[in-house]
């Protein structure tokens, strides 16, 4: 290749989910560094950061596709972004990196999607939380697309599990008076609450749920914890140490993980960010997805994104997640299934894990009821 | 709330041109979990498919067995003309939803979902009208059962009206047949309640 391919990094550092997005952005120049360092010259990052304006999403995705000739964009944190910048993608027929947990629903040609859906998610969350805390959720969410299709799911889910929703409530993603939302749950008195909160608003949620737990033991985590699909390592020290210990989060990947792949990413992450860094699940999925990116393009020796996705589908990967594939229908990536219960050192103890699940981003399979077995007597 | 759409299984036969615009839409179907057949032909009225996409740009008259907007299975538009014939074209063989061409793959999921449900929603729209304008060519035998009853009991007419209503209840029947019963003489005269 005679000029470096340049790949565009879109993320966010500041505004109500900055905190994810200077951890996706670490990840992504972490990957980006390790990449240029073993094929000098091939690959080359164009930063940009909208601040978490949606307009700007837009001019950056723009500005990368047109002026700086970029045909593989790595980027967006929420659904709203995400949606804003396919269509241009889609328009330049160049791909996009998407890495984030989000509600599903959505298979597009243009995108390589390595963050899990709800059935990587949501569905094992709930068969495990509803045979140990019962089946009467309160449900809180982000007033937009994930927090509505997060919830309706769950609703669904619960309504067939024979189970009762006790309550569901939004705010947007830097509201932070919560209290009355609080003291709805404390007459309702759910099983458990499923928070599909965002940012500051989910910060201020669990702060004031551990006032809650302090003055009514029914609220302690053991009785009554909050779960979350999106919750990582990188928020637990905007919520204040030891805060949220004992509520849960799903997610691909914990720093605690003991694996081979995560005790050599975790030793490099630490000759880099210092010994004394968490690496988050988005820290993970960015440098996964830069790593695939840019590995694939050297190995393909073009960027052209159909070449990128055929030698990427359907073989097995190796990544910090572990081995996995992305299917080439649906363009995601299977994902391994954790549970992390918070601990009071801000890091996830994990309490239950499933090997890579393959996303079913419909929820096609859900229902496929698998045939009875016939025990052969003999 | 209603319950998250799935379409494992289900039929679909594309009525289009194979181009990119069938490949585009097969391969979205598919992985929605529906089985997909393309043909450029008119549609057999048997064995016919779960939903159907056709092509309202370049479609005929014959290329779907049914006529009148009665299309006994949802119907989705495929449509790059915005000419009101066209338009009319679509709606006339039933369309309950147009996805616009070029297809955008995001487009797909919702216009299924929509589709079926408009057309799971005129079907019953269709079944009560059929339904009531029963009971109205049927009103008369009402009447003349109310005024049967009338003359035979010495009531008047809310009376008459009630004794009918009570027997049909009774006997688990709607009012028109109990009226009918009672007009042709197959059924004895209800006493007054």
């Amino acid at each position: 290749m005679a000029d470096a391919v340049k790949i565009g990094i879109l993320y966010s550092t500041t505004g109500p989910y900055g905190a994810i997005g200077r951890d996706s952005r670490d990840g992504a120049e972490f990957a980006m560094d390790e990449i240029r360092a073993a094929y000098p010259g091939a690959v080359e990052p164009v930063f940009i950061d909208p601040q978490g304006h949606i307009p700007d999403y837009l001019e950056g995705a723009r500005s990368m596709l047109r002026e700086h000739g970029c045909r593989h964009i790595v980027g967006t944190i929420t659904s709203i972004a995400r949606k804003e910048v396919i269509p241009l993608v889609e328009k330049h027929d160049g791909l996009l990196w998407y890495m984030c947990p989000y509600e599903g629903f959505e298979a597009n040609e243009n995108v390589i999607y390595t963050g899990a859906c709800p059935n990587q998610h949501l569905l094992p969350l709930f068969d495990y939380l509803l045979p140990r805390y019962g089946r009467r959720p309160y449900l809180v969410g982000a007033n937009y697309v994930w927090g509505w299709e997060m919830n309706r799911l769950a609703r669904e889910l619960i309504s067939k599990a024979g189970g009762e929703v006790l309550g569901e409530r939004y705010l947007p993603l830097e509201e932070t008076a919560v209290e009355r939302i609080i003291l709805d749950i404390e007459q309702r008195r759910p099983s458990f609450v499923l928070n599909n909160l965002i940012g500051p608003a989910s910060y201020a949620f669990l702060r004031a749920f551990r006032a809650l737990g302090d003055r009514d033991s029914a609220f302690l985590p053991e009785n009554c914890p909050v779960v979350s699909c999106d919750l990582s390592e990188c928020e637990l020290d905007e919520i204040g140490a030891g805060v949220a210990t004992g509520h849960f989060s799903v997610a691909a990947y914990f720093d605690s993980l003991v694996s081979p792949e995560n005790l050599a990413f975790k030793a490099a992450a630490s000759r880099r960010f210092g010994p004394q860094r968490r690496l988050s699940n988005i820290f993970a999925s960015a440098y996964a997805a830069v790593k695939l990116c840019g590995e694939t393009i050297v190995a393909a020796g073009t960027d052209e994104p159909q070449a990128v996705r055929r030698a990427l589908s359907g073989v097995p990967l190796s990544t910090v997640f572990g081995p996995v594939r992305i299917d080439p229908d649906t363009n995601h990536m299977a994902l391994p299934f954790l549970l992390g219960r918070i601990n009071d050192l801000n890091g996830f103890d994990i309490v239950n894990a499933q090997p890579a699940i393959a996303a079913d981003p419909y929820l096609t399979r859900r229902r496929t009821k698998t045939p009875v077995r016939l025990r052969i007597v003999s | 709330m209603r319950e998250t759409p799935n379409f494992t299984g289900w039929r679909a036969t594309i009525l289009h041109r194979p181009d990119a615009t069938t490949d585009r839409l097969t391969r979205q179907l598919k992985l929605l979990g529906l089985h997909v057949s393309v043909q450029w032909e008119p549609l057999a009225s048997t064995d016919l498919p779960d939903i159907v996409l056709v092509d309202a740009d370049q479609g005929w008259d014959d290329l779907l067995p049914w006529h009148d907007s009665k299309a006994p299975l949802p119907v989705v538009a495929l449509l790059g003309s915005e000419a009101p014939g066209r338009i009319a074209w679509a709606m006339e063989q039933g369309a309950g939803a147009i996805i616009a061409k070029p297809v955008a793959a995001s487009a797909v999921y919702p216009t299924l979902v929509m589709a079926v449900a408009i057309h799971a929603e005129r079907t019953v729209a269709l079944r009560q009208l059929q339904h009531l304008e029963e009971r109205v060519r049927l009103r008369p035998l009402v009447h003349g059962a109310v005024q049967k009853i009338m003359a035979a009991r010495n009531v008047d007419e809310e009376h008459a009206y009630s004794i009918l209503r009570n027997c049909a209840m009774q006997r688990r029947f709607p009012m028109e047949q109990v009226a009918a019963l009672i007009l042709a003489g197959a059924e004895p005269l209800p006493e007054a309640g």
